[in-house]
């Protein structure tokens, strides 16, 4: 039984993701679930995706219950503390995504109070982005925070079941690309995962 | 190919979104035609069955709106074949003179309307719950509760709807249209075949509408007494305390008791409409207390009590009606344990925190051409000197000019309404009317209003902005999409009318604009502008990312005057101590802001 929230913006591939792992977590005859939020904005709106693997009906975790938190955004993630539970995990990749409403007013973005609310948890940094950029395509960024989840043994999913939902839900043209994101965003080494776990 | 996952063999299990298991519902239940206007949390229904319809041989069509879509259907299940229309909650609204009509007439191939309730909101402008609009219509209410019941009670419909010769509504809502999970998929039945018969029943002149009355008295009584209430309702649990529960809400209910730990006798209802009702006293008269949790009004409360009360059934009830559970917003299990720790008498914080984070409102995408013609509006009534101008605006991605900077829209409710309501501020404001419609809004309930407009001699200014496709549920078609259908244009469409003052923009172009606007707004009679340049996230998913150009600010050049973050307002700006910059991820590449008319210092310009 493992909660994850994902927590960003529209437009950063998340719901590829929460799709992979709840695939992932199907191919090994588990039970899965999948909400999402996204409102009316077609990019650049906040979006939650909720994933419940094991004998769940609801699919929207409660409060302070989420395993782990993938903040996709720094704002984002601060924004949905409030599902994850105390000794909950996040994996923060280090994008900000300034909201107009700041930029309208010449603010700069709020990186104080969220790395404040972020501090009472153990947060680990993914840069998704940049490993994204390294292989040539932003858009894989998603999938190295697959692998970063992953890695930390939370999920208890097996590689090859990720490695084949990924398969499942990427023409094939992107596997390459995407194998190779899911192998950078492991950042965890073995002894780190052990003390997660 | 994509979406081949819903054409797997029986017994064969996917992880699906409840929308794309409403697909493989009408699949197995072998429908031949569906019609929809697309709405969301409905929307991806259309999106799959768009791609799909030839494979599993379903004729499919995006109509102008739901009314049109629900005589699509209708018509076709008068030919005997089985037929679907689907829609979101505020659909059913536009579609109601047929369907409340079409109880009388009954179905001859099984018939099944789609509503998917958004109740909180998500992306609606009320939370109506549509069971009570399947109830005064008088056609049979089904509700599932997750994607695998969406595709099974789909299936179960068509059987019911074709057996007794009445149309069904299914009531979905977002949480379940919304949900993915696993599905296993079943057996794909064959269609029916086309046997159209001539019947008195189609007519509803009044004399046989008069017959038609007792008809759906008779239809609805052989539901009541039909095998589907022992397949689509159930019970368990051992206790006193009974709950009556249905659709979403039931998912909630066995984990906010866990939480409590407190133990419910469970009656889930899947057929809500007509009730099975001596099962359901059955269950009422064992119990000493009855709550009734629901997701949206108190729809099996009203009815359950109704019952309770001609049988001088007397329990304690708990609901919405006696105040114990909240009519408004969707529920949730943290949301179910609260009301039920109160009627337990059990302790229950939920245990949120607030931190006070800034907002992130809904904003136009980069490269909007929304943004374009918003600025070029706002500019044209500033150069005008019209202050407090009344803006009505209507439903679609350009309702969100109502936020800032642009702060254009101060009046919108319902498809099309911008335009009928700028008829009545004509009449008697002072303030001079300028209104926004899109392109899809426009077809589906423009044109009446812009008759009206027209006829009665109003004069204000209306902006169709026609990005050429339904963008905010997702780039359906709209109807100048072409091929392989047939293009419809707009401005010909406009000066079908007879109204004379049409003109038409680019808005990226906004000199042009800018002049375009201002000439009509000094026009002493209705003016219609169309703002025409094609939706930025089509305009991305047909071009290789490579032919996107991303723009930076020339920082030596730049003034900080913030003309550009203040009144143009694109996402990908952002400030940071002061200077402004360009988010390259963020960049569309449109150049709209390297125009003089935004940045008068040439400091916007290409990145190398």
């Amino acid at each position: 039984m493992v909660s994850l929230v994902l927590a960003g913006v529209g437009g950063q591939g998340i719901i590829t993701v929460a799709n992979i792992v709840g695939k992932a977590a199907l191919i090994e005859g588990k039970n899965a679930l999948m909400t999402e939020l996204h409102g009316m904005a077609q990019r650049g709106g906040k979006i939650v995706v909720e994933v419940r693997i094991g004998d769940y009906k609801s699919a929207i975790i409660p409060a302070r219950s989420a395993d782990i938190m993938l903040a996709f955004e720094e704002l984002e993630g601060a924004r949905n503390l409030s599902k994850l539970k105390e000794s909950g995990v996040i994996l923060l990749n280090r994008r900000m995504i300034h909201p107009v409403s700041l930029t309208m007013k010449i603010q700069d973005y709020p990186e104080r109070i969220i790395a404040e609310a972020l501090s009472k948890y153990k947060t680990i940094n993914v840069e998704a982005d940049q490993i994204a950029m390294n292989l040539g395509n932003r858009r894989v960024a998603n999938t190295a925070m697959v692998g970063a989840t992953f890695s930390t043994g939370l999920l208890n999913l097996r590689e090859e079941s990720l490695i084949t939902a990924i398969k499942e839900s990427l023409p094939e043209k992107h596997w390459d690309i995407n194998t190779k994101a899911f192998e950078q965003g492991k950042i965890l080494p073995a002894f780190e995962t052990a003390k997660v776990a | 190919m994509e979406y081949d996952l819903l054409l797997g063999s029986e017994g064969k299990i996917e992880f699906l979104l409840g929308n794309e298991a409403v697909v493989r519902g009408l699949y197995e239940a072998g429908v031949s035609v569906a019609a929809a206007y697309p709405g969301t949390p409905s929307s991806e229904i259309g999106d799959v069955l768009y791609k799909l319809s030839d494979r599993i041989g379903i004729k499919f069509e995006f109509s102008t709106n739901e009314k049109v879509a629900l005589e699509v259907a209708s018509a076709a299940s008068a030919g005997g074949l089985r037929s679907f229309v689907f829609m979101k909650h505020v659909g059913l609204n536009v579609a109601m003179d047929s369907f409340v009509s079409l109880s009388g007439a009954g179905v001859k191939g099984g018939m099944v309307v789609f509503s998917a309730d958004d109740p909180s909101m998500h992306s609606s402008q009320n939370e109506q719950d549509n069971r009570f609009l399947g109830k005064f219509a008088r056609t049979i209410v089904i509700e599932p509760s997750s994607p695998q019941e969406l595709k099974d009670y789909i299936v179960h419909a068509f059987d019911i709807s074709e057996e007794v010769g009445h149309p069904v509504l299914i009531r979905s809502v977002t949480r379940i249209s919304h949900v993915r999970a696993p599905v296993r998929l079943g057996e794909v039945k064959k269609k029916n075949e086309w046997k159209y018969k001539k019947s008195a029943s189609l007519v509803l002149l009044p004399e046989n509408a008069y017959k038609a009355q007792m008809s759906i008295v008779n239809r609805l009584e052989k539901v009541r007494s039909s095998k589907y209430n022992a397949i689509l309702n159930s019970v368990y649990g051992d206790s006193s305390t009974l709950i009556i529960t249905s659709g979403a809400a039931y998912n909630y209910i066995d984990e906010a008791l866990q939480m409590l730990n407190v133990k419910a006798r469970i009656l889930k209802i899947g057929l809500s409409f007509p009730l099975d009702q001596e099962m359901i006293l059955g269950e009422v008269e064992k119990a000493e207390r009855v709550i009734f949790v629901e997701e949206g009004g108190p729809f099996l409360e009203e009815q359950v009590l109704s019952l309770c009360a001609i049988r001088s059934i007397n329990k304690k009830f708990y609901g919405k009606i006696n105040g114990s559970i909240s009519t408004s917003y969707e529920m949730d299990v943290d949301r179910v344990a609260g009301f039920l720790s109160e009627i337990y008498g059990m302790p229950f914080q939920t245990k949120t925190q607030n931190l006070n984070l800034p907002e992130r409102a809904p904003v136009l995408c980069p490269g909007c051409p929304h943004r374009a013609t918003y600025y070029v509006a706002k500019l044209a009534m500033k150069q005008r000197g019209i202050q407090n101008a009344i803006v009505p605006t209507d439903i679609g991605c350009y309702s969100l000019g109502y936020y800032e900077p642009y702060q254009l829209g101060d009046y919108c409710f319902s498809m099309g309404s911008s335009i009928g309501s700028s008829s009545g501020f004509t009449m008697e404001a002072k303030e001079r009317v300028v209104s926004f419609i899109g392109d899809s809004t426009f077809f589906h309930a423009g044109i009446p209003g812009l008759i009206n407009a027209y006829h009665n001699d109003h004069n204000f200014v209306l902006v169709i902005m026609d990005n050429y496709v339904t963008a905010m549920t997702g780039g359906q078609p709209t109807p100048e999409t072409t091929p392989p259908f047939k293009r419809v244009d707009i401005e010909s469409v406009v000066r079908g009318i007879g109204i004379k003052n049409v003109y038409s923009m680019d808005p990226y172009d906004l000199k042009n604009s800018l002049d375009t606007f201002k000439k009509a707004l000094d026009s002493n009679e209705l003016a219609v502008i169309i703002s025409k340049r094609e939706c930025a996230l089509e305009v991305d998913r047909k071009r290789a990312p490579s032919e996107a150009k991303v723009f930076q600010i020339n920082q030596d050049k730049c003034n900080l005057c913030y003309n550009c973050v203040k009144n143009f307002a694109c996402a990908a700006f952002y400030v940071d101590e002061g200077r402004v910059y360009i988010d390259p991820e963020l960049c569309d590449g449109c150049s709209v802001c390297s125009e003089p008319l935004v940045c008068p210092f040439n400091a916007i310009e290409v990145k190398p």
